[in-house]
């Protein structure tokens, strides 16, 4: 199925019936072709239709037909107005030529947040996504967490059109920004040296800075962190370390190193039972990036 | 209490403002499109401009638990310049749809021109077009025949009185708004256009129906409180609560939401201030609430 008629299916069955109605007009004006002034005030005006308070809860099967359509697109999180956005989008039939392109950059040049939202999570669902990767790139320069998430999260737009400076760019201000990079579809495939580099660099800038270091930056160290990067874990995993869920996260991070033998030793001695529950989980194996959920106060860790 | 400032330019304001005005209660702001206290000369400009009313500063007020709404239009100032006042115009239906956009505004007239007139006129006819709100800034100087000139047209034009918010109203003024049946808004600035003083003896005066208080801060001396600076007036002036309401929240919620642009019950919930957004290393809040008594903490 494609994305489209998924997303117009999750529509349908959401949406008040003059909404729907609204939609299906919406769908025959863009096929019968639209100016781009028109088709802008048609993705504007969808905000009359559906808010964008409301999630669209996509059901556990319509999720794994989303991923059928794309690996990597995960519309958990979407809100109901993005879904209509998004799918207003993907009814142009000239998607895959320079006028699409066009009118999509058009929309991008004047869109407010919602708007930008919907526009980049539609960006891996459109043909030939590469042709975006610029547009994408700026996106990432935002300032407003959502828009940056909507960017790089629970799509494979990242891992597969970012090159690798762009890629480490996203990862570390992923971090940064404290947005969830658990959430970072394909992180684990696309490690390397230099991630882990500048991600050891900013543990230094934060410990200098007496600051805690995010859990989540021990995701970006993988089995490329060498001597410099165990020591880190070391020193993040002692129980001189108040902060729990980043003992736990340097667990993880311990075996994603294949430093499995330091972690048993570091076991031994320890007293905290949530620390060793992460410890004995990391030696089980479950150590995939998406382990690091758990860490998240507000996904009930 | 919770109060609504329906007439602010947060753009101008510090995030110190922001964080005093959402302690004092202020729960939604409208900033109305006006100049920046010089003209600008092209027309990308405005978009840059018109692009952060509706997407950084609503995200930035966010930030602090308010919600931001925004009017967009051509003022009356820049009105003047022909050239490229058609160019800005032809950008209002670009931004004018958006969702969290409550008005075309501010409009209206400065110097009364001939120019004026035409921009006003154009807007007025594509916010009836589009079921929209006006809000209309009225002149600093011969502001009666302002007014009048600005309710004239939006009635020959056929936009429903209820549809029209004029703002920047005096005691002068206050009666030919309100008799129009249009919304009657008043500024509280410091020294000059009216304190909360006169604002409270004028709702004494006319009662609270279709009155609204707002602060029009921006970028000079002004007060971006003094929306709960008035409703303290009107309480310790033995004012109802009805009142006090009305005048401060209800009358803007009323007249903007018209425009259907407005989510009331996400706007009547309790403010959410996400915390994962709040300490974000790179967005406008960097993990610190700043205080003088204390040092800079990490
Ligand atoms: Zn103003």
């Amino acid at each position: 199925m494609s994305a489209f008629l998924l997303l117009k299916r999750m529509l349908e069955t959401r949406l008040p019936r003059p909404s729907v109605q609204w939609f299906r007009d919406a769908c025959t004006e863009i096929t019968d072709g639209v100016d781009d002034v028109r088709f802008a005030g048609l993705v504007a005006m969808a905000s009359r239709h559906a808010r964008d308070s409301t999630p669209l809860a996509p059901s556990a099967d319509e999720l794994k037909r989303a991923n059928e359509t794309l690996e990597g697109w995960n519309p958990e999180r979407w809100g109901l107005l993005e879904a209509l956005r998004a799918a207003l989008v993907l009814t142009r039939s000239d998607l895959d030529d320079d006028r699409g392109v066009l009118a999509v950059e058009s929309l991008f040049a004047f869109a407010d947040e919602g708007e930008q939202r919907a526009l980049y999570r539609v960006l891996p669902l459109v043909p030939s996504p590469e042709r975006f990767a610029a547009r994408a790139g700026e996106g990432c320069r935002t300032n407003i967490p959502p828009v940056f998430e909507a960017v790089v999260l629970d799509s494979p737009f990242a891992v597969r059109h970012f090159d690798d400076g762009a890629w480490n760019q996203a990862v570390i201000k992923a971090v940064f920004l404290g947005v969830p990079l658990w959430r970072l579809f394909g992180l684990d495939t696309r490690l390397g040296p230099e991630l882990a580099r500048m991600a050891l660099d900013l543990v230094d800038e934060r410990r200098s800075a007496h600051r805690d270091v995010q859990p989540e930056l021990w995701l970006c160290l993988g089995e490329h962190g060498g001597a410099r990067g165990t020591e880190a874990l070391l020193k993040e995993l002692d129980a001189s370390n108040s902060n729990t869920m980043g003992r736990c996260a340097a667990a993880y991070a311990l075996a994603r190193a294949g430093e499995g033998e330091r972690l048993v030793e570091c076991m031994e001695n320890e007293a905290d039972s949530v620390v060793r529950a992460a410890m004995q989980e990391a030696l089980d194996g479950n150590v995939a990036s998406t382990v690091f959920r758990k860490l998240r106060p507000e996904e009930g860790a | 209490m919770r109060f609504f400032d329906p007439h602010i330019h947060v753009t101008s304001r510090t995030t110190d403002d922001l964080e005093n005005m959402a302690a004092a209660g202020v729960r939604a702001v409208i900033e109305p499109a006006f100049w920046l206290g010089q003209p600008r000369t092209r027309v990308g400009s405005f978009v840059d401009y018109f692009n952060s009313l509706i997407g950084w500063e609503r995200f930035r007020a966010s930030q602090f638990g308010i919600s931001h709404f925004c009017a967009i239009g051509l003022n009356s100032k820049e009105a003047n310049n022909e050239g490229l006042a058609k160019e800005v115009l032809e950008l209002v239906p670009r931004f004018a749809l958006k969702e969290g956009v409550v008005a075309i505004g501010e409009i209206g007239f400065d110097e009364i021109t001939q120019a004026e007139e035409f921009a006003y006129s154009e807007q007025v006819s594509f916010a009836k077009d589009h079921d929209m709100v006006v809000m209309v800034h009225s002149p600093h100087r011969d502001k009666k025949r302002g007014i009048i000139r600005s309710l004239d047209i939006a009635k020959e034009i056929g936009l429903p009185m209820a549809h029209l918010v004029i703002d920047h109203n005096t005691e002068e003024t206050v009666k030919e708004t309100l008799d129009a049946g249009a919304w009657a808004a008043f500024t509280i600035y410091p020294h000059t256009k009216m304190g909360s003083e006169r604002m409270v003896d004028l709702i004494e005066q006319y009662g609270p129906e279709r009155m609204i208080v707002d602060s029009s801060a921006d970028w000079g001396v002004s007060d971006p409180l003094s929306v709960p600076k008035t409703a303290k007036r009107m309480v310790e002036r033995g004012l109802d609560a009805r009142t006090v309401e009305l005048t401060t929240w209800q009358n803007a919620l009323d007249a903007y939401a018209q425009s259907g642009q407005i989510d009331v019950e996400a706007l009547l919930q309790k403010p959410a201030i996400d915390q994962t957004q709040l300490f974000a290393d790179n967005s406008v809040l960097r993990g610190q609430a700043p205080r003088v008594d204390a040092p800079v903490p990490n």
